[in-house]
């Protein structure tokens, strides 16, 4: 719940103006709606005892009022919705950047990406239900319940006590649906049919695998136990919300049958004339209505606490976040003399917690300007977490990394990834243009500078081919491009950066030989002066790097090639 | 809307007499007949949610008793104050009042159990229909042999969960709603009629001018919703791609540059909401007009009929007070089930796209592997003490117009390693496959230990062989289960097996080294692994099946480096000793182990290369 009290906060902070006009469009049509009834039932029970006395009744002015009301009413209710959608989803499209922001800022990399695509979409369309149907309805329900209670009191007693009786019963019927709101239930069907989705790809992808290992029947079987589960679970939700609407249903009547018999009574004690009686019981008809409209959101409330906690715990700063920028930090290293030293590893430990062995252990070398140092070994000795590790994707267990003579604990974010630029095994091309993709490494390069890249990278001539040029959109549903392909945009990326180290982490592996030697004599005839830590098993590679570092045996021997 | 979309709507409102021909005693799993198209409900399943909406419909009926009852009482009010004699607060002058507002709480009692129930009842039926379609596509996707091609993981898990999720609103809400605009505004219209019928024509007039206005802005709503669910589809693209590159956007420090792309797909997605919704807001802004006129103009003609003003369109007798507030408590009434109902009528939409979606997906699965009648077959397959002789016996193998194998002849003594090369497409996978009873020959016979490779016998076949394919799969969850899957039937495997399986495939060190050893959870979730390391640990996975006689491997070393192969080279050599044995490789490291060598290249025309052991 204060998860979702803090989203409401952070909901008015962001524009309290179309906060507060949504609120107050949504009074228009209730009002509006209540005085209707009222006075239609205020002037047929008038006309009723005119027409059995004679008694004259101006009819002009409540038959105005009636049609005036009836379009109030309508109106109100469009504007209230176009106002409150709209106060709704401009906060959460802004809300969306903001997780975003938050994913990017923290080391996500152990998540699903579907599950993070789900905090973005499926919980963000699951709060608009806060503002919408309850924020809303709260404020309307405690407006037009405080302004009932003020004409009640100044009416018979019994009038009041039945009004406030009713009110009481809802207001009751809403804590008890707070308190009952469980986020157990909704967290047992999301992760259900999470289930579903994850074994179901499993089956799929690899039914020549279960065929021989286990039989996909038992997985089948798997998949058919969590949609029974998602749907006990789901029924719970209904059922609920079945219930709360069938016990609001019944007050709401109680409360017309009870307005009804304390009006009867007091207009026979002549308490009251007939005409405001059949107004009170009449607006007392469309008061369920008004309160019905929160009923949708409490139903709700178990998915929608869910996906408020959720929202809040990746809002909040957490401690545990690696990329802390180093420049806050006061210890910072006395500017070691740089004697050309770009990178210098001094016995780094690194293991993942709770592991039996650790993956690296007292690792030292030093990387000078130009020189190119190719880590080599077999398969998991820990190549990739050097890598990692010389690019704070992961932080030593123990020892110390030094760029250029700094801590690189203590490097600037900003200033780290200007020094150190990455080629990865799977570069990731993202789904946009030929030239977006370039400018994520350098996003004031002309495009001159990014053909010249290109052509570095031996692609140009590809990318010119298609009538859009650099503005081709690569990826699905556009241009085609193969593994190698691929790895040459990521090689021109690399040539828009000017950095002092390169990391490349078998930049070339699943390329042909061809391919191999071509890109890997591009990069090394435009590396320049940046010190190159190349991980790497293949020949073609280790005979690039003028030395290499075996790992296998798990001590730090440089063997000068 | 599509002709798929409209037999599944009829079908699920279907009339008595527009049922569907059915099978005789086919059951009410519509899992069991394939026969219809998935995911429309089945006979039971319609009638229930038919039975759901009259439930609902009759619900709705009762405030025509209880509309009477209030008129009742106010009209019995309204006498007592115009003759104010017999007007004292006695109990006895009030127990008609009482009396109707207990009549009206009873009935709002009776209101809300039909409620609950229909309600129920037609989720009920909605989740029915739900899991037949999931089981459904289950059951092809089991059926289906595991060689053929088949749709995406990712497309066929999207159908299984969300599609199937799409259903449940439809007919949920749709269909009882649907059932409640047809009976309750006409049954509002009888009741109104005696008491005025000039206030039963105007709803009738009014009724069905709401249909129409419905209709032409849901032309345009439909247009700008299937615009709205592109610009959704567009969204999650450019969010999940963004997200997938995270670590990318890291390296290169552009995170506050994608800020900028993300937050404009955000607002184009608000604004198409917003303009989605505009012309939702007006299609329920037409209704609520209705609703609103409806009562303002009972109320002003029920008045001045009161005050004489007026004295046309009831019968010839003055319009009663009780009568004419009887008529104003009705007319907003008359509105609702249409509210209702332009309300559900969003998951009609919703559900008919993916009634069509998952037509289309089943329609894309291959025919399924085994008959009924094959699988009731019961057989054993026996292998011998070192390993079953394999034969092929003149067998071809086409996809499709291709031929793969042509008349091959094949034969592999008990205890003996076979190895496979030849360029890609050469069929090494394909023959593997055949052995493991993945393609059925289109002519000549495989025999294993003797038996011909009926379905039934490849199946059990399976469960008794060591395989590593070209891409191995490991699925979600531990190392640890992942590796006990290779546990075969009634085998018991300890950790100590699992380690030495791993050992055996040059493993142990990879799997000592994460977070928590044989418990590290795989997957996307998880922990991820490289190629090699997968090929590694699917290795000691089929290591793990000792008690196997049959080991066949396609590509064992394929992106391994050097010195793990050699390892997996190690553990494979040890593990065809006293095993029928078949690798298909490039590698001239295996390929210089002992064993029978065949080029399938040059095979054309049965020509068997024999090589020295």
């Amino acid at each position: 719940m204060n998860a979702v009290l803090s989203f409401v906060s952070r909901h008015f902070r962001h524009n309290r103006l179309s906060f507060c006009l949504g609120i107050a469009a949504a009074l228009v049509p209730a009002i509006s709606g209540l005085l209707l009834l009222g006075v239609a039932g205020w002037f047929i029970t008038a006309a009723g005892v005119a027409g059995a006395t004679g008694v004259f009744l101006n009819i002009f002015v409540p038959s105005a009022m009636i049609r005036a009301l009836a379009i109030l009413r309508t109106a109100g209710r469009y504007g209230e919705r176009m106002l409150t959608h709209d106060a709704t989803f401009r906060y959460l499209a802004d809300l969306r950047t903001k997780l975003f922001a938050a994913m990017a800022s923290r080391s996500l990399s152990g998540q699903r990406s579907g599950l993070l695509l789900n905090r973005l979409t499926i919980d963000i369309s699951a709060l608009d239900g806060v503002y919408l149907r309850l924020v809303v309805p709260f404020v309307v329900i405690s407006t037009v319940s405080l302004a009932a209670l003020a004409v009640w009191l100044s009416m018979p007693a019994i009038v009041f006590a039945a009004g406030a009786v009713c009110l009481g019963g809802w207001f009751g019927l809403a804590v008890h649906a707070v308190r009952s709101a469980d986020k157990k239930i909704a967290r047992r069907a999301d992760a259900a049919n999470e289930a579903m989705r994850l074994r179901a790809t499993d089956m799929v992808a690899g039914r020549r695998d279960l065929a021989v290992f286990g039989g996909l029947e038992p997985v089948a079987e798997t998949i058919r136990r969590a949609d029974e589960t998602q749907g006990a679970a789901e029924d719970l939700e209904d059922r609920r919300a079945v219930r709360l609407t069938g016990f609001s249903a019944v007050l709401g009547q109680i409360f017309v049958a009870l307005m009804l018999v304390v009006v009867s009574l007091s207009v026979m004690a002549n308490d009251m004339s007939p005409g405001l009686g059949i107004a009170l019981v009449l607006a007392a008809i469309a008061v369920p209505e008004i309160i019905g409209s929160i009923l949708p959101g409490l139903a709700k409330l178990p998915r929608i606490a869910l996906a408020a906690d959720r929202t809040n715990t990746l809002l909040a700063p957490s401690q545990s976040d690696v990329r802390l920028p180093g420049a806050q930090r006061t210890d910072n290293n006395h500017g070691a003399p740089v004697t050309g030293s770009i990178l210098k590893f001094e016995t780094v430990s690194f293991g993942y917690p709770g592991a039996e062995r650790t993956v690296l252990e007292n690792l030292s070398f030093e990387l000078s300007e130009k020189q190119t140092l190719a880590i080599a070994g077999r398969s998991g000795c820990g190549k990739s977490t050097v890598a990692a590790l010389a690019s704070r994707m992961l932080v030593p267990g123990d020892g110390r990394i030094l760029l250029n003579g700094q801590d690189l604990a203590d490097v600037p974010e900003a200033e780290l990834r200007s020094r150190v630029t990455v080629l990865s095994q799977r570069p990731h091309l993202f789904n946009d243009t030929v030239g977006a993709n370039l400018r994520i490494a350098n996003p004031t390069a002309s495009d001159t500078e990014l053909w010249i890249a290109l052509a570095q990278a031996a692609i140009a001539q590809r990318i010119s081919e298609s009538p859009d040029g650099l503005d081709t959109v690569i990826g699905e549903g556009g241009l085609g491009l193969s593994g190698g392909e691929q790895r040459r945009i990521a090689l021109a990326r690399a040539f828009l950066t000017n950095p002092d180290l390169f990391i490349l982490d078998e930049m070339t592996e699943g390329l042909d030989t061809a391919t191999t030697i071509d890109v890997l004599e591009r990069f090394f005839s435009f590396r320049g002066r940046a010190a190159v830590l190349m991980i790497a098993h293949k020949r073609i590679e280790l005979e690039a790097a003028g030395s290499v570092l075996f790992l296998n045996q798990r001590k730090a021997d440089l063997a000068a090639e | 809307m599509t002709s798929r979309g409209e037999r599944g709507d009829k079908q699920s409102m279907a009339k008595g007499n527009t049922k569907r021909v059915r099978i005789p005693g086919a059951s009410a799993t519509t899992a069991d007949a394939a026969d219809g198209p998935i995911g429309v409900p089945d006979d039971a399943c319609a009638k229930a949610l038919r039975r759901a909406g009259l439930l609902l419909a009759f619900a709705d009926l009762i405030w025509i008793a209880q509309a009477g009852l209030i008129a009742f009482a106010a009209a019995l009010l309204l006498q007592s104050f115009l003759d104010p004699a017999s007007a004292d607060v006695s109990l006895e002058s009030s127990v008609p009042v009482l009396a109707a507002g207990f009549g009206v709480i009873a009935l709002a009692l009776v209101r809300m159990v039909l409620q609950t129930v229909g309600m129920n009842a037609a989720r009920r039926a909605a989740r029915s229909v739900q899991s037949a379609a999931r089981t459904r596509l289950l059951r092809a996707a089991v059926e289906v042999s595991p060689a053929a091609a088949f749709p995406s993981s990712g497309a066929f898990a999207a159908h299984l969960t969300e599609q199937v999720d799409l259903l449940g609103p439809y007919y949920q809400n749709y269909v009882p709603q649907m059932m409640r605009v047809k009976v309750v505004p006409l049954v509002i219209v009888v009741a109104v009629l005696p008491v005025s019928w000039i206030a039963a024509l105007i709803l009738l007039i009014c009724g069905p001018l709401i249909p129409i206005f419905m209709a032409l802005i849901g032309m345009r709503a439909k247009k700008a919703s299937a615009h709205q669910q592109n610009e959704l589809t567009r969204l999650s693209g450019t969010l999940l791609d963004r997200i997938r590159g995270l670590e990318t956007l890291t390296l290169f420090g552009a995170l506050d540059r994608t800020l900028e792309s993300v937050d404009n797909a955000g607002e184009r997605f608000r604004s198409g909401t917003m303009s989605v919704l505009k012309i939702a807001f007006l299609s329920s802004t037409v209704l609520e007009l209705f609703s609103a006129l409806g009562i303002a103009f009972a109320a002003v003609y029920i008045g001045f009929s009161l005050l004489g003003d007026i004295s046309i369109g009831t019968w010839g007798t003055p319009l009663t007070y009780g009568g004419g507030l009887f008529v104003l408590l009705l007319a907003p009434e008359f509105f609702a089930p249409l509210r209702g109902f332009a309300a559900a009528y969003h998951d009609r939409a919703a559900g008919l796209a993916a009634l069509e979606s998952l037509a289309s997906l089943e329609d894309s699965f291959p025919a399924p592997e085994t008959s009924d009648a094959e699988k009731s077959e019961a057989v054993t397959f026996h292998v011998g003490g070192s390993g079953p002789t394999i034969r092929f016996e003149d067998v071809s193998i086409r996809f499709g117009e291709r031929s793969v194998l042509d008349g091959l002849k094949l034969d592999i003594p008990p205890g003996q390693t076979l190895f496979l090369f030849g360029p890609s497409g050469s069929g090494k996978t394909t023959l593997i496959d055949c052995i493991l009873g993945f393609h059925p020959p289109a002519g000549g016979a495989v025999t294993v230990g003797g038996q011909e490779l009926t379905p039934a016998i490849a199946k059990q076949l399976r469960q008794s062989a060591m395989w590593l394919g070209q891409s191995p799969r490991l699925f979600h969850g531990s190392i640890k289960a992942n590796l006990m899957r290779g546990a075969g039937p009634g085998e018991t495997v300890g950790d100590d097996d699992l380690w030495a399986a791993l050992r055996l495939a040059g493993a142990e060190g990879l799997v000592r080294g994460l977070p928590r050893g044989l418990g590290t959870q795989l997957g996307e979730d998880g922990f991820g692994l490289s190629v090699g390391e997968i090929r590694r640990i699917a290795l000691a996975r089929a290591a793990v099946r000792k008690s196997a006689k049959l080991l066949l491997a396609d590509e064992p070393t394929a992106g391994l480096d050097d010195e793990t192969a050699a390892d997996v080279i190690s553990g494979l050599q040890m593990l065809c000793a006293g095993r029928t044995a078949v690798i298909a490789t490039h590698n001239p490291a295996i390929l210089a182990l002992p064993g029978q060598k065949i080029d399938l290249a040059r095979l054309a025309g049965m020509k068997m290369m024999e090589t020295a052991g």
